[in-house]
């Protein structure tokens, strides 16, 4: 195997903080190298430096050999004279990468006349449209298409570009599982048609499906890296194995309990906006101590589901019954946005001494509950926007938990966080559905994470 | 290119505060203001509609500190009661203008309903028109009083209020936080105290600093194409048209009124600069 | 699109209720006797006898009970007419057809002379946020929104017609008139649009896919072209919405400055002759002119965004 990007001893520091430091690897061709890591792990500095667009304040040493050149000796019109024809980018969340105001055909096309001089620039982007399944979709404008839609001209840029390096940044991110599967083969027709493949992410499964080599990322270090397979079956460092754990699919299936009586149940639900309908007639219950996974694609009414259950909109049709005897604020509700739940210029203790003078809490019960969901007591002068997803989204969890709930609506509440975050979360819901009877229904579009979590998914269409 | 920065831009970027730099130069460009026309007519003789024929365009430094205008009346009694006029109008306007634009846009956000499609119509009728013209009609009633010219601008400006109260209600009301402060248990004036007036009252300064400075616009403006408040009232915009026949002989005091005028706009205009607008 | 007609539809019959309303409104309050008033206005003291009075009081209607009269006001409004001047005793819509074109032009003089200092200067600031000329032009563009309209004039007038002796300080009728009054216009809209095309570039070159455009390795004028400033211009063009109402405003003001013979001019002296019909005439049109600038907005924007005609 002949290497065609060597990267040796990369070091890249702002000022005196060392963002990566000693990174070294490299990329052959049929051999896609993966960079695995949670966000802050360095894996995109890495790429941006590759790339060169570190931001301004941002130097990187060391060496990046793309066949033979130095990339880091190059200056910036050098540089950016490579975009295009040695390195090509597949944008994370293609949906925002894209023109919104530039028909697909066109967004294409540029590609062949203006990269490559090419004066039949329509035809060759038909042909590449039509090779993504796009044909129909020529005469589109982003927000006409679908995520995945998206995805697939992005790959068909990347695709025309040809360059024999691509970046992939966060392909998967966004994408449910059939379009993630579709993602990966079209990669892997890339690697075949020899290109070199550099991809980053922090998904655990689409690193196993590209194969090639694999490189953990922690605090910008490798932590361990080798070929793909072996890396991700005998994990030699702690943090390698605790991202695999963390990702859905390897999670221990929740053992069956025996659930309790209904809390919570919706009979002939109808709810329409405008002409569109989203369900009609539809019967739910959840009993106490069981976990409800809901699933299906985006705008087909999970979350208004959730809502209707929990209180916050009324159906068209149709009735929620609840448990008798618990009071209103037993039903609780967990954000798919953590910091949106929380009033920006309150601090956390704020927030709890409201909410404990509002309802009578004990402090010192207060104080057990954060320390059992592993927040340290000096995060309570702490506002919103100074804590990362996960202690906000357990911050969320303790303020529901300090009031008793039967009935917990949680909205995407773990796709926003990092492998290891949703991990947490969900073993706190999974625990206090066993432990204190909780009932939950719990929104996903993750068909691995619905499987571990619930006891039973349903989808909407 | 979207390369996460989640690391870097965190601790990089400053911190937005409601104090920018631009906004203390504009308060301390006001308050110097406020002191010319407070203390300006205690330190000379303060009388602006006095006369004296003999002292008619009177230089600056002579015995009137600013000079003298055609009548001989003292310059700085007059810019200053101008000043004072000017500001005095436009808190007075804005006042008048935010009071019910605010609470109207709160309880239309929060009531929703016929109420508010009722408001929502009223500003739009307010709206159909530019300010000016409707200002414009109503002085046709009372040309040169000062009724017309406060009822039209508070009329015209309570628009504004009324609409970003509006629509930032709106906008917090859908927020998962405020649901999320329901569901805990809290009540409407919990709400109403922690979540929506301290989001609001920092877009108010903003506000009211540009509405007070279309108003000293607007003001000097029409008294200056004779239909706003009329001569001998030391208003700044008719002193530059009353004093510009006599631009060859004494050009600075044409000026020094449009100065003025100049100055308190500015001195609004950058204090509003901390907020939102461009 | 039936519907965004259907809004600005809704908006100019709002500005002749709000016009027809007030100015109903305003002849009942006239002070005094006001058909002896007007007659007085139009005939002259010497001329003034009852049946005069008793003409001008018919041709106004003064003397029926005032829910029929508003009524039949807004009839006349609804067919287009708008009476006579009280002070000519010339046909309302004939006079303001003469103005009209002189007002036209002005208005399209300013706005052209706006875009043609504001978008270069806001593409150039943009391009290069936080250079020197950027803020340049921010010093620039804070001082002359602080600038009354008729200052700038003023100032403009002193320099150019009286100082420099280059251009006219009033009339109509070739450039040189026009030249002034469109440039003091111009100045101030100007102000505002080159900041707003400022931040449109500055905001679209730091968007997901102007960078993925440049990635993409388009040469760096393609990027601009293609991917700059049509989304640039969208709020660009959407901001020109509001700032029809500086520029109805200003030719309103500027007119009136610069003795130019159009309605704004017309507007203001009605106003302090009280001359309610021309009041109403001058009023409604200008009223309209911004409805149709509204209108014309609205349309480019369409043009511009594609997401606009397929939201609904």
């Amino acid at each position: 195997m002949t290497a065609a990007l060597h990267i040796e001893d990369l070091t890249i520091r702002t000022g005196d903080r060392v963002l990566v430091s000693g990174f070294s690897a490299a990329v052959g061709r049929g051999a896609p190298l993966t960079l695995l890591g949670e966000s802050g792990s360095g894996k995109s500095l890495v790429a941006q430096a590759i790339m060169g667009t570190l931001p301004p304040g941002v130097a990187a040493q060391g060496r990046i050999l793309l066949d033979g050149t130095d990339l880091l000796r190059l200056g910036p019109a050098a540089r950016r004279a490579l975009w295009g024809r040695r390195i090509g980018l597949l944008p994370q969340e293609p949906w925002t990468a894209l023109d919104p105001t530039m028909r697909a055909e066109g967004q294409l096309a540029e590609v062949h006349r203006y990269v490559h001089g090419r004066r039949d620039a329509g035809r060759a982007a038909a042909a590449g449209l039509g090779e993504v399944g796009l044909a129909d979709a020529a005469r589109h404008y982003p927000f006409q298409m679908s995520g995945g839609m998206c995805q697939r001209l992005a790959l068909a840029v990347a695709h025309a570009a040809g360059t024999p390096l691509l970046l992939a940044d966060e392909p998967s991110k966004g994408l449910d599982g059939a379009l993630r599967a579709d993602l990966v083969a079209r990669l892997r027709r890339e690697v075949e048609a020899g290109r070199l493949l550099l991809t980053i992410t922090h998904d655990v499964g689409l690193a196993r499906a590209l194969g090639g080599t694999a490189c953990v990322m922690l605090d910008g270090r490798a932590v361990e890296s080798g070929p793909t397979a072996r890396l991700l079956d005998a994990p030699a460092h702690a943090y390698t194995r605790a991202l695999i754990a963390a990702d859905p699919a390897a999670w221990p299936a929740r053992p069956p309990g025996e659930p309790g009586p209904p809390v919570i149940a919706g009979t002939g639900l109808s709810k329409a906006f405008g002409r569109r309908r989203l369900f009609a007639d539809l019967t739910v219950e959840i009993r106490a101590g069981e976990i409800l996974a809901l699933a299906g694609p985006s705008g087909s009414g999970k979350t208004t589901l959730g809502n209707i259950l929990v209180g916050t909109e009324r159906p068209d049709r149709g009735a929620v019954r609840r448990a008798p005897g618990a009071a209103p604020v037993r039903f609780q509700k967990l954000y798919q946005d953590p910091p949106a739940a929380f009033v920006p210029h309150q601090t956390m203790g704020q927030a709890l001494d409201h909410l404990a003078r509002r309802h009578a809490l004990d402090p010192a019960r207060i104080a057990h509950l954060l320390a059992r969901l592993k927040l340290p007591a000096n995060l309570r002068k702490q506002r919103p926007g100074e804590l990362s997803g996960g202690e906000l989204q357990r911050f969320a969890l303790a303020r529901v938990l300090l009031l008793d709930p039967v009935f917990l609506f949680a909205d995407e509440a773990t796709s926003r966080l990092d492998p290891l975050n949703q991990r947490e979360v969900a073993e706190i819901l999974r625990e206090a559905s066993a432990r204190d009877g909780l009932a939950v229904l719990f929104v996903t579009h993750d068909a691995d994470l619905a499987g571990k979590i619930a006891d039973r998914s349903i989808a909407l269409r | 290119m979207m390369l996460q920065m989640q690391g870097l831009a965190g601790p990089d970027r400053p911190a937005a505060t409601a104090w920018p730099l631009s906004r203390r130069i504009g308060l301390g460009l006001l308050a110097l203001l406020a002191a010319f026309a407070l203390l300006g007519p205690l330190l000379v003789d303060a009388d602006p509609a006095r006369q004296d024929l003999s002292a008619s365009l009177a230089p600056i430094g002579s015995d009137f500190l600013l000079g003298a205008d055609h009548y001989g009346r003292s310059l700085l009694a007059r810019l200053a009661h101008g000043a004072r006029l000017s500001f005095g109008m436009a808190l007075l306007t804005m006042l008048s203008a935010a009071v019910p634009g605010l609470l109207l846009g709160v309880l239309a956000a929060w009531r929703g309903g016929v109420a508010e499609r009722a408001l929502v119509a009223l500003s739009d009728i307010v709206l159909a028109l530019p300010g000016l013209l409707l200002v414009l009609i109503l002085l046709a009633f009372a040309p040169g009083h000062f009724l017309p010219l406060y009822l039209g601008l508070s009329l015209a400006l309570w628009v504004e209020f009324f609409r970003v109260a509006r629509t930032t209600t709106a906008r917090l009301l859908v927020e998962p936080r405020i649901e999320a402060a329901r569901l805990l248990g809290f009540g409407t004036p919990y709400i109403l105290r922690h979540q929506v007036l301290p989001e609001i009252a920092p877009l108010l300064l903003t506000l009211a600093a540009f509405a007070m400075g279309t108003a000293i616009l607007a003001i000097s403006t029409l008294s200056a194409i004779s239909v706003g408040l009329q001569p001998p009232t030391p208003e700044l915009g008719s002193m530059i048209v009353e004093l510009l026949p006599y631009y060859a002989e004494a050009p600075l005091a044409v000026l020094m009124p449009g100065l003025l005028i100049f100055l308190l706009v500015l001195g609004l205009q950058l204090t509003a600069r901390g907020g939102t607008v461009r | 699109m039936t519907r965004l007609l259907l809004g600005r539809l809704i908006q100019a019959v709002l500005v002749a209720l709000v016009v027809g309303g007030l100015c109903f409104a305003l002849v009942r309050v006239l002070p005094g006797d006001a058909a002896f008033r007007i007659a007085a206005d139009r005939y002259g003291p010497d001329a003034l006898t009852g049946q005069a009075a008793e003409a001008v009081r018919r041709e106004l209607g003064l003397d029926r009970p005032w829910p029929e009269l508003l009524l039949r006001w807004f009839g006349d409004l609804a067919q287009g007419r708008l009476g006579n001047s009280l002070v000519s005793g010339e046909p309302v819509s004939e006079e303001l057809a003469g103005q009209l074109g002189p007002s036209l032009w002005l208005a399209a003089c300013a706005l052209a002379l706006s875009l043609l200092i504001g978008l270069p200067l806001g593409l150039a600031s943009g391009l290069r946020a936080g250079s020197g000329l950027d803020r340049l032009a921010l010093v620039g563009a804070v001082a002359l929104r602080a600038l009354p309209p008729f200052v700038l004039g003023l100032v403009l007038m002193l320099v150019f017609s009286i100082r420099l002796e280059w251009l006219p300080p009033a009339g109509y009728g070739t450039w040189r008139e026009m030249a002034l009054p469109s440039l003091t216009l111009a100045l101030g809209l100007a102000a505002v649009s080159s900041r707003v095309a400022r931040d449109a570039v500055a905001e679209v070159g730091a968007t997901a896919y102007y960078r993925f455009a440049r990635l993409k390795g388009l040469p760096a004028g393609a990027v601009v072209l293609r991917h700059g400033l049509r989304n640039a211009g969208i709020p660009v063009v959407t901001y020109l919405g509001l700032q029809a109402v500086y520029l109805i405003e200003g030719v309103v003001v500027v007119e009136s400055l610069f003795a130019y013979p159009g309605i704004g001019h017309a507007l203001v002296h009605a106003v302090i002759a009280r001359d309610v019909p021309m009041v109403q005439g001058a009023a409604l049109v200008m009223g309209l002119m911004f409805v149709l600038l509204n209108l014309g907005v609205d349309l480019l924007c369409r043009l511009l965004d594609p997401r606009l005609g397929a939201a609904r």
